[in-house]
């Protein structure tokens, strides 16, 4: 009974959460796509300055791990592929993994841990200091004026940054084909070409729109929870990046399964 | 809150009626920089006799007004203050930064009498 | 004007006060609950047009509470609050959005915006709210550092204040758009008497010169005795005393006397509550 209690509990937690999770998501929503057009305000140069700080600061760090993971898939695919004498394929292996998946991927874990558990950290702050509460009496409304912004910015910029990682991973995949599988940079590229199908890409982008989302979401929510004390700052921040991964990893399983279904054949 | 404005020889005179608040004291701004940047007025008089509060937006807007005038030479001046009026300049310190008349006879001689501004 | 002796039972309303027009605020039956816990059990209060209301109390009292519902960051279970004669408790969020424009609120902690300068944490609510002109935004926001004595400090981050300059920057940031009704938590808490004297200087000066109604929460008794108008003591959710400052001075009801006098407080536990106590039967106060 215990047992059946507690998982019944723990199910309501749960969509309790992503109940809060679609709150914020619909509030920033709104704030972004319907107010401006009832006359209240939305600030461009906000939202601008997160995108800095989310898509443009985050490009050095987004291009080494992309390269390399490129690399590292190539090493994989040919470990397997040389058995059968299919080095060739190497390129078209990276490509279609690069971009279906491990571009988006990757750049979620790398915009999860600069940007998501800043969101916390930030919000989080705001909250202990009663910043939170100063914008409510000053008639500003918290999702508006904190979260919007950063939605916006993530779901520009994380397709933008997913982009620039499926191109560092070819790359990086590249790489590994020169200097071991006889390629050289213009056949490698124009075996990539091949490999790659338009709806591979669009998928990819396509998720990664999906992951700035629910990052934007759980940073922001666990940086509204946090309770009194700054020492429950860090403790949001950790939870941020925790939940924050787990929720990707959910996305990324529901969204592939549908365009598996819905793919062409 | 209305604003209209009418020619007294070389000056000119803002009459002002009603409160200036937050959400008005835009349109007051704009009158005066018009008359003083734009039309090159050589002497704005405002009329408060018929504006019961000011707050500090209404102040700031005056504040432009005048300094915006002593950048082009001209001069700036208020008549007319309600008794909350006065005492909102007064707490600001601003009464004396103003060129301050109790009626606009005065308020015409004054600038007449005196191109400068007492208060510089 | 009355003596305190016959408002002594607010509890339940018997015969519940009329809101009067000329009231800044009027609290009526207001009850506030935590989860399952009622912190307010009904509280009654006016605080008249231009007057400075102190409210008492110690720790726990729940005056820390009713300032917060006062300002709506607390939804009450029941009873209403009229803020300028408009009701403000159980109203939409946007309605609520409107009333507070016409109110300023200074944290304990100043609550300033850490990311933003002093100037721009001033600007913002008139940047926000209204269509004014950035130059004369500029002018305001040095005015109201000007009245609270921090002219040139519009270029500073928060963190490069102290204590006492961040809450005059709070009162610069709460005077923005010129509210009528101006509520403060705790002003003097945690600041050096000398600086604390001077919060309740600028407190004072504030009323006299605009003519504001001020809601002050404190628990310090010198700060409350110079600069209220009235005040209330509040004690476990309840208003035991309602009065003018110089009656409150002169009350004899033990409850007002033992906080005014800071008489420790008697142990009324009975003894089964103790032994709950004791054992967790009885869950532990939330803040």
């Amino acid at each position: 009974m215990a047992f059946t209690d507690s998982i019944g509990a723990a199910t309501i937690d749960g969509l309790a959460y992503v109940g809060g999770l679609a709150r914020l998501t619909g509030g920033a929503a709104k704030a972004v796509f319907i107010s401006p057009f009832q006359g209240k305000r939305f600030h461009m140069s906000r939202a601008i300055h997160q995108a800095m700080a989310v898509g443009v600061e985050a490009l050095p760090i987004t291009s080494l791990i992309s390269f390399f993971i490129g690399a590292i898939l190539a090493v994989n695919a040919a470990y397997e592929l040389r058995k059968f004498g299919a080095l060739h394929l190497v390129a078209s292996a990276v490509a279609v993994s690069m971009t279906r998946e491990l571009g988006p991927l990757m750049t979620a874990v790398v915009v999860i841990g600069r940007s998501g558990s800043s969101f916390a950290a930030e919000i989080g702050t705001m909250k202990v200091n009663e910043e939170i509460d100063a914008m409510e009496t000053m008639a500003l409304e918290p999702i508006s004026f904190l979260v919007a912004p950063k939605f916006l910015a993530m779901i520009l910029m994380v397709p933008c940054l997913t982009a620039w990682a499926d191109f560092m991973g070819v790359l990086g995949g590249g790489a590994f084909g020169l200097a071991a599988a006889s390629f050289t940079w213009g056949s490698y590229i124009q075996a990539t070409l091949e490999a790659l199908i338009a709806h591979d890409i669009l998928t990819g982008l396509l998720k990664a729109m999906f992951f700035g989302l629910v990052i934007t979401a759980v940073g922001c929510q666990e940086g509204f929870s946090t309770g009194l004390g700054s020492e429950q700052v860090g403790r949001s921040t950790t939870s941020a990046v925790v939940k924050s991964i787990f929720a990707v990893v959910m996305v990324d399983l529901v969204s592939t399964t549908i365009f598996y279904l819905t793919a062409p054949r | 809150m209305d604003i209209s404005t009418r020619k007294v020889g070389a000056a000119t005179i803002v009459d002002v009626v009603g409160d200036i608040t937050l959400y008005n004291s835009p349109q007051v701004r704009k009158v005066l920089l018009d008359l003083i940047k734009d039309k090159k007025t050589p002497r704005v008089i405002v009329n408060l006799e018929r504006v019961k509060y000011i707050d500090s937006a209404g102040v700031a807007s005056l504040v432009e007004g005048l300094k915006v005038s002593r950048d082009q030479k001209s001069s700036f001046a208020l008549f007319g203050l309600s008794r909350t009026a006065r005492e909102v300049l007064e707490l600001t310190r601003l009464i004396k930064v103003f060129e301050v008349y109790n009626t606009e006879e005065e308020a015409l001689a004054g600038g007449a009498k005196t191109d400068a501004s007492p208060a510089r | 004007m009355s003596p305190l002796p016959p408002k002594k039972d607010y509890i339940g309303a018997m015969t519940p006060m009329p809101v009067k027009a000329s009231c800044a605020i009027s609290v009526r039956n207001l009850r506030v609950k935590y989860g399952e816990r009622e912190i307010l059990h009904g509280v009654n209060f006016d605080v008249p047009a231009g007057e400075t209301m102190v409210i008492l109390g110690g720790s726990g009292s729940g005056k820390s509470t009713l300032l917060r519902t006062l300002v709506g960051l607390e939804r009450p279970s029941s009873g209403e609050i009229y803020i300028m004669g408009k009701e403000f408790a159980n109203i939409s969020e946007d309605e609520r959005d409107e009333l507070r424009k016409g109110i300023g609120m200074s944290f304990q902690s100043g609550a300033l915006f850490g990311s933003m300068t002093v100037g721009e944490n001033v600007a913002l609510p008139l940047q926000e709210h209204t269509d004014l002109d950035p130059s004369t935004i500029e002018i305001m926001v040095r005015l109201k550092l000007d009245q609270v004595g921090l002219s040139g400090f519009e270029n500073y981050m928060p963190a490069q204040l102290s204590g006492g300059m961040k809450k005059r920057a709070a009162i610069a940031r709460a005077l923005s758009m010129d509210p009528q009704v101006l509520f403060f938590d705790e002003p003097s808490a945690g600041l050096d008497p000398i600086i604390a004297a001077g919060i309740d200087e600028l407190i004072l000066k504030l009323k006299r010169a605009f003519k504001m109604s001020i809601v002050v929460v404190t628990h310090e008794l010198a700060s409350a005795f110079l600069i209220a108008d009235r005040m209330i003591v509040l004690d476990k959710g309840v208003i035991v005393a309602d009065a003018t400052t110089d009656e409150m001075k002169n009350s004899t009801q033990p409850r007002v006397r033992q906080f005014l006098d800071r008489v420790p407080e008697p142990e009324v536990t009975g003894e089964i509550d103790y032994l709950q106590m004791l054992t967790g039967d009885i869950p532990p106060i939330r803040q």
